[in-house]
């Protein structure tokens, strides 16, 4: 039984102990800021971190899948921004929340398709496609629906955005919920749907699983889609949270960085086929108690950025050294 | 004497697996120093250990008695080891005389100065290119030749030759060995790594027999024979097992046409062909590199698309098909096995049964949209036992299979998809003697089913032995056709060349 399901996992073999290596940075710092720090071991600190992360967790979500897949979604902020606003301008008109979900849903899977037509069936590469799409989906929004308005207000009175940052159980708050969510969601995919199984081997050997008959562009559509609805709720989290849609989070480009950060701190490789959500939650949890510590500590944003930086850079000397690279696997052809 | 270079038990392992086993091999100056062996028997990693492209896991190198580190190709240049590829390395944009200058370390080039240079140097080796041609636009007997100067250029003193005269026609040939002459003559020793057998016998030296990555035999040329050679580098007189009965064979009949191609043509690589394929028998394609063969293959299994216009047509049991990508034909029942498994045959990171189970998801052999793990073990098992995949369990990774049992997953998730045509494009590259004659016996298995098998090979006893009809192909089109058991070598190698 233990080898079924060492199978059912092909990601889990190789290229994990960059993600050892990271747990136990992060557990280190846990002790390190546990000590040094008043209030970072504290339950209220605890559920500080787990809502402030939820965000982040659903986005590496729909991140690390494409990325498994041999893809990159460089519009999942834009998209995440632009379904918060669909999402808002529905409910500023007075829509029921329920139908301003449906829309914003609508939305995104019309997103993600075009994301995936551009890479599937015009073969233009994902990360030209999914830049151009970032832009054309921010402008188009700012420009178009906000007419220039770069913050668009949610009424904090409104059910539906109540409800989107109540508790729904003691002490799991509606975004928490979204997280596991989002968590669940990416785990069956990967792991038990039949399309996960080609989002694998496209990640493997994309050459192959064209050429074996594997529906690749159909599963294309299926990971941008994924992406752009854990966008969305992303969006809803984040903007039920603040009260606000901020296009910022687009142009500053910090939470794009960040998702990335994670996918690869975790130890999925940008070339895909390797990997899934255990390596997202190490990766979320290096960079979560790095941006707690340090804000208790009251560093500033920009030497955070700077901390953050460096610790991309160590992570990927760190694989380099662990996987030394020969003729061999440079045929694979890293990104 | 001193070998001007040598590998003191060197071994090279690949992911564990060794490629090369505790082989030593000098090489003396002035020599030609013949390397045969079957496909996968190290020849090429050998090699690139002594040419520094791969460094070796245990052993050293000396060069004139010292001791040497190669850590790059370049480093090899520089001590004056060069390696001239099958595939060539030029740069194909640039001019021949830009290749020729490209390594030296000079930071700017006066391109009416590297010219002149270029030219006189050219002459000086007899060779007839233009140095302000660009490389993109030569034969590949010209490629070689400028390749040749590159490495004469940078005052190589080994020169080591990987399958030179594969794709040369004989005219070509004919000049190649008056300049391994020339060379020989101003004291560079070579190293030549060939399949052809008689070509080794006729220009080498020495010679040294690998088989299975270890060292069998060298001696002086003039006490080999072909039948030494051959009995060196298969272990025992497998030949004749292999290849030798197919004069009392008799042909399969055709049965139904299953493909008709006509006027296929796909960019340079396929100009206007014309074939077709019937059931319940094989029919073998044969040519040289470049010959469009595996192109003509391709486009056929839609993994590439055939030109827009004037692109021909294809039919498909009587239906004309066009497939822009290889899913819809692998659905109607075209299969096409890769010549190039490690690129594009199968998932490294994967085991057999996840193989196995991803071709059952991508013919329709498994509907189901969530993974059944029972699935997946009862198809592995019954496919591996199929095929007589070797393996310690279902579990183990394809990557760290022999290369036998590397092509017999390949093999097996082609068959599962219920081929009606079948393309095996060379199907025993780089397999172990004991797995190709299982490999011929399914093939051979498959036509009496009924199945329309195309076998494409550049190995003329294996087209021979296989095919009941025989399709030659040169310059991207089919130019003959044989009943298999008429033609031999010659008129078949005559066919292909002329």
């Amino acid at each position: 039984m233990a080898e079924g399901l060492l199978s059912l996992a092909p990601g889990r073999r190789k290229s994990n102990l960059l993600a050892m290596i990271v747990l136990a940075v992060t557990v280190a710092l846990i002790i390190v800021f546990s000590i040094a720090v008043d209030g970072f071991a504290t339950v209220g600190n605890l559920r500080v971190i787990l809502s402030n992360s939820a965000s982040l967790v659903i986005l590496s979500c729909g991140m690390g899948v494409v990325i498994i897949s041999r893809g990159l979604d460089l519009s999942l902020i834009a998209q995440m921004v632009a379904g918060a606003t669909v999402f808002s301008i529905m409910i500023n008109a007075g829509a029921p929340g329920s139908l301003a979900l449906l829309v914003a849903v609508a939305t995104m899977v019309l997103v993600g398709m075009m994301n995936a037509w551009l890479i599937a069936y015009v073969e233009i590469p994902a990360l030209l496609a999914t830049l151009a799409s970032a832009m054309f989906i921010t402008g188009l929004f700012r420009f178009f629906i906000l007419r220039g308005e770069y913050l668009l207000l949610l009424p904090k009175t409104n059910p539906a955005v109540i409800f989107l940052s109540s508790e729904l159980l003691p002490g799991v708050s509606a975004p928490v919920a979204l997280m596991f969510v989002a968590l669940a969601s990416a785990w069956f995919l990967l792991r038990r749907m039949s399309a996960g199984r080609t989002i694998y081997a496209m990640g493997d050997n994309f050459q192959a699983a064209r050429l074996s008959g594997l529906p690749v562009r159909t599963t294309t559509i299926i990971v941008y889609v994924y992406a752009a609805l854990a966008a969305l709720m992303a969006g809803l989290v984040m903007s039920s949270a603040s009260g606000t849609v901020d296009f910022r989070t687009v142009t500053n480009g910090t939470l794009l960085f960040e998702v990335i950060l994670v996918v690869v701190l975790g130890g999925i490789p940008l070339r895909g086929g390797r990997g899934g959500i255990w390596n997202i939650l190490v990766g979320v949890a290096l960079i979560v108690v790095l941006r707690n510590g340090m804000t208790l500590l009251n560093v500033t944003a920009q030497t955070q950025d700077v901390v953050k930086g460096v610790v991309l850079i160590v992570a990927i000397v760190t694989d380099n050294y662990l996987n030394p690279r020969d003729t061999e696997t440079d045929t694979v052809g890293d990104l | 004497m001193t070998p001007i270079l040598e590998l003191r038990q060197g071994t090279k392992l690949y992911r564990g697996v060794p490629a090369v086993k505790d082989v030593s091999f000098d090489l003396r100056p002035g020599e030609v120093h013949a390397l045969l062996g079957e496909n996968g028997a190290g020849k090429s990693t050998l090699t690139k250990m002594l040419a520094g492209v791969v460094a070796p896991t245990s052993g050293e190198i000396l060069l004139e008695g010292r001791r040497i580190e190669l850590p790059t190709p370049a480093d090899a240049l520089r001590q004056g080891i060069a390696m001239v590829y099958q595939e060539t390395s030029l740069v194909p944009s640039l001019t021949v005389a830009q290749n020729l200058y490209l390594m030296d370390d000079k930071p700017f080039h006066r391109l009416r100065g590297i010219y002149i240079a270029g030219q006189q140097f050219l002459q000086s080796l007899n060779f007839h290119v233009d140095p302000a041609a660009l490389v993109s636009g030569l034969g590949a007997g010209q490629r070689q030749m400028v390749e040749i100067a590159r490495a004469v250029h940078h005052n190589a003193k080994v020169i080591i030759f990987d399958e030179p005269t594969a794709s040369l026609t004989p005219e070509e040939k004919y000049q190649f060995f008056a300049l391994i002459g020339r060379l020989k003559k101003r004291g560079v020793s070579i190293i030549f790594i060939s399949h052809a057998l008689e070509e080794a016998l006729q220009i080498s030296d020495r010679i040294t027999v690998l088989r299975d990555g270890e060292h069998v035999v060298t001696d002086d040329t003039a006490k080999f024979d072909r039948e030494r050679i051959v009995r060196s580098m298969v272990g025992r007189s497998l030949k004749d097992e292999l290849y030798g009965s197919q004069k009392d064979r008799k042909a399969r009949k055709p049965g139904k046409k299953v493909l008709s191609v006509q006027n296929l043509s796909m960019g340079r690589a396929v100009r206007n062909t014309s074939f077709s394929v019937f059931a319940g028998q094989v029919t073998g394609m044969f040519g040289l590199i470049g010959s469009g063969r595996t192109e003509t293959a391709k486009v056929v299994a839609g993994v590439q698309k055939r030109d827009l216009f004037h692109g021909g047509n294809v039919q498909f049991e009587g239906r004309p098909v066009r497939y822009r990508v290889p899913r819809p034909a692998v659905l109607d029942g075209i299969i096409y096995v890769t010549e190039d498994r490690k690129f594009e045959g199968f998932f490294e990171t994967m085991s057999i049964a996840e193989n196995i189970y991803l071709a059952a998801l991508a013919g329709g052999q498994t509907k189901s949209w969530t993974i059944s793990m029972s699935e997946m073990k009862a198809l592995a098992q019954h496919w591996a036992g199929a095929l007589n995949v070797k393996a310690i369990n279902n579990d183990a990774r394809v990557i760290e299979l022999s290369g036998g049992n590397q092509q017999k997953v390949v093999v097996a998730t082609a068959l599962l998809q219920k081929p009606k045509l079948i393309i095996f494009d060379e199907p025993t590259r780089g397999v172990d003697v004991g797995a190709i004659s299982e490999i011929h016996q399914l093939i051979n298995r498959l036509a009496d089913d009924g199945i329309a098998v195309l076998v494409i090979s550049s190995y003329l006893p294996e087209i021979l032995q296989l095919s009941d009809r025989l399709l030659i192909c040169r310059q991207g089109r089919v130019v003959e056709e044989f009943e298999g058991t008429q033609a031999d070598e010659d008129t078949i190698m005559f066919a292909a060349v002329h």
